[in-house]
């Protein structure tokens, strides 16, 4: 196998939202180092929004102040959140926004050029571009972008990342490459649980299906400090689809109702806030509808003007087009028939929710010489796309700042020798095993545990002790299960990995979920045995290392620190 | 199979070893087989609908289907993206045939034929 040798002073991995935001404030700041972005896809179209956005979620629109958006956040979050990470990410929303509005972001405006809001934080776009107008202000400002690199590990020399290593899926050429700092911008993980549909729509998923928990799984066997797994996300979407429902419930302002067209969240959430119920809620009335036999559950359309359909397909045309084909194929019209909506099956991720690396305001890990941005970076949910863009800045800037005390750094020929066996042995095993196990197998057994014992939607979300401790038996003897894992190509080579990458993030998703004894978040986080919320023992960070030499997990808690003074379970 | 690649209209973009359909795939899904001159989905089970593909056809030979189990074949999404000028134009046929035409705003980002891969020149090939 060729192998390629790469000096740089930033590396960057997952050339997604928060990766290119940071690559251009690393050349802007600091013209004379270099960046260097390792994309799995190809940066042009990667990842989460490959497809295109129809809005900016995370925005201070008139009004709204940092304080009062991390008071929101909190009591979304119920009640427990990074304050000062939420807090330095609002800070920088409108400095993103309009850099991104400059390199050719159309945003709606009113007549006086002020953004149109579509809700309280959220302001509307014509984003089908957003990834390639990304792609060009990175690759313009000058960092070099390596494409179709599936990156395997990070490197590390005396308790400090000094790189990654990674191999390309067009070639097989093996890349080393040595950074002084390096910047963890992937996306979380979906296909830890089993998808909602099947067949040739298994991966018709709300969450990039190709977002596969790797920038995790490097930092977690690496010992890195995560947080916050057991926060899993849980999203309503429409029925099959899996289209966001925003569009809907914020741009036509139509309601959730249940099969008897009772508004159930304004009955038996009002308490919480009704439809505006933090938003674990809002996916947990429609599961407990469901489980008490009062479903399907709508978006009640009925009585939408001809005009606000229309608007309604050209907001999904931007950003989810399925879901226009959708209704055409079953001749649904949404102003006649209200659009069903079910909820998707758990993802793991920083950006909706919590789960990531624990980071100190700066987005530094706990590993030295490694910087964690967007949906990998933990403790600081409502993040979306103008979050994702703040924490690649700040990251960026912290990097900067840090590399000028840093000594050189040193990659170990040991370790990269040891990792390029790794990396490719599927592929070499492929000819010398005769029943070896594909990928897709691999999965499916992973998801099947998951599903079944550690809260999937056929069990509503919910789990307990008992549960959670078979899932953990069970998971425990499939790494032992993937030296007969085989590739017949580069791109199954690749699906290899991934599988590899979710088994460790699984495993540490079970331990959070077995630690947090209480249910802070129901449905993300539903123990029937511990049903309540328990302030007094658990408004703390559940965290986890795992030790890089002997693989076991280690549990820890964090406090809470209480910034923005105020009720933490109200937003206003 | 969520998109399928026409062969009649699909013509390779001739001598491009990397098409654009193949490079703005996130999932890498579409290869092009280079004897026949064609590009395919070749793991149509791992397609995440997202189509950048057929948005950044220079020949309009790829389309977006529906997987069956979610609705009737018949009905038809089509986004035609001009050279020039910012917007992308999207017919929505139903099952009676009825269109409707959405002109909606964005940003055009040209599109280059073929792109220059980083790393060893030729493919390996790994087959047995």
């Amino acid at each position: 196998m060729e192998r390629k040798i790469i000096h740089t002073d930033f590396l960057i991995i997952g050339g997604g939202t928060a990766g290119c935001m940071a690559a251009v404030e690393m050349k802007e700041r600091y013209p004379q180092c270099s960046v260097t972005i390792m994309e799995k896809a190809h940066i042009d179209r990667s990842g989460c929004l490959a497809g295109g956005m129809n809005a900016i979620n995370a925005y201070l629109n008139k009004g709204e102040t940092p304080e009062s958006f991390v008071r929101y956040v909190r009591a979304d979050s119920c009640g427990l959140v990074r304050e000062d990470l939420v807090k330095s990410m609002s800070e920088l929303f409108e400095y993103g926004v309009k850099k991104v509005e400059k390199w050719g972001l159309p945003i709606l405006c009113d007549d006086d050029g002020n953004y149109i809001p579509r809700g309280r934080w959220n302001i509307k776009i014509n984003g089908e571009s957003l990834k390639p107008i990304l792609a060009k202000a990175a690759r313009s400002a000058g960092a070099k972008v390596y494409n179709w690199v599936t990156v395997t590990n990070l490197l590390t020399k005396e308790a400090r990342v000094v790189g990654a290593v990674g191999f390309s899926l067009r070639n097989g050429t093996f890349y080393v490459v040595q950074a002084k700092a390096t910047l963890i911008a992937t996306g979380g993980a979906a296909g830890i649980y089993r998808p909602n549909n099947t067949g040739d729509a298994s991966h018709k998923t709300w969450y990039s299906p190709y977002n596969t928990g790797a920038g995790y799984a490097m930092g977690i066997r690496a010992g890195a400090e995560m947080t916050s797994y057991e926060m899993r996300y849980v999203a309503i979407r429409t029925k099959d689809a899996i289209a966001p429902t925003g569009t809907i419930a914020l741009g036509a302002k139509a309601p959730l109702v249940n099969s008897d067209g009772e508004r159930f969240m304004v009955t038996r959430y009002a308490d919480l806030g009704g439809d505006g119920a933090p938003t674990p809620y809002r996916a947990h009335g429609p599961v407990q509808e469901i489980k008490e036999g009062r479903g399907p559950i709508y978006l009640d359309t009925r009585g939408l003007s001809a005009e606000k359909v229309r608007d309604l397909k050209s907001a999904y045309l931007d950003m989810y087009p399925s879901q226009v084909l959708y209704w055409l194929a079953n001749d649904i019209d949404p102003a006649r028939e209200p659009v069903e909506v079910q909820t998707t099956e758990p993802y793991v991720v920083g950006g909706h929710c919590q789960a990531g690396y624990w980071v100190d305001k700066d987005r530094r890990t706990t590993l030295k010489g490694l910087y964690a941005a967007g949906d990998v970076a933990g403790g600081a949910p409502f993040k979306f796309v103008s979050g994702c863009w703040a924490e690649g800045i700040i990251a960026a800037r912290a990097m900067g700042s840090d590399i000028e005390k840093m000594a050189p750094a040193e990659v170990e020929a040991e370790q990269v020798d040891a990792e390029e066996e790794r990396a490719f042995k599927p592929l070499k095993g492929h000819a010398k095993l005769r029943h070896g196990i594909s990928a897709v197998d691999f999965e499916a057994r992973l998801q099947k545990i998951m599903e079944e014992y550690a809260g999937g939607v056929s069990t509503h979300y919910e789990m307990n002790e008992k549960m959670l401790t078979i899932a953990r038996d069970r998971l425990a003897k499939l790494p032992g299960e993937v030296g007969q894992l085989v590739a017949s190509d580069l791109h199954h080579l690749m699906k290899v990995h991934e599988v590899i990458d979710r088994i460790d993030v699984a495993q540490v998703l079970v331990e959070h979920l077995l630690f947090r004894k209480e249910t802070r978040w129901p449905t993300y986080q539903s123990r029937t045995d511990f049903p309540n919320r328990d302030d007094a023992h658990w408004l703390k960070f559940v965290n986890s290392i795992r030790d890089p030499l002997t693989g076991e997990i280690e549990m820890i808690t964090r406090p809470y620190e209480q910034i923005v003074p105020g009720d933490r379970y109200q937003a206003k | 199979m969520p998109v399928w690649v026409d062969p009649e209209k699909c013509n390779g973009c001739n001598g491009s070893s990397q098409p654009p359909c193949l490079r703005m795939c996130p999932g890498d899904l579409i290869v092009k087989d280079h004897a026949e001159n064609k590009a395919y989905l070749k793991y149509p089970e791992d397609c995440w609908d997202c189509l950048p593909c057929v948005k950044v056809c220079p020949e309009e030979a790829i389309e977006f289907h529906l997987s069956f189990q979610f609705g009737s074949k018949g009905a038809r999404l089509i986004p035609h993206v001009p050279k020039k000028g910012n917007q992308i134009t999207w017919e929505a046929i139903d099952l009676k045939g009825n269109k409707e035409v959405f002109t909606i705003r964005t940003k055009i980002m040209q599109v280059a034929l073929d792109e220059k891969v980083e790393g060893g020149a030729e493919a390996i090939d790994f087959s047995i």
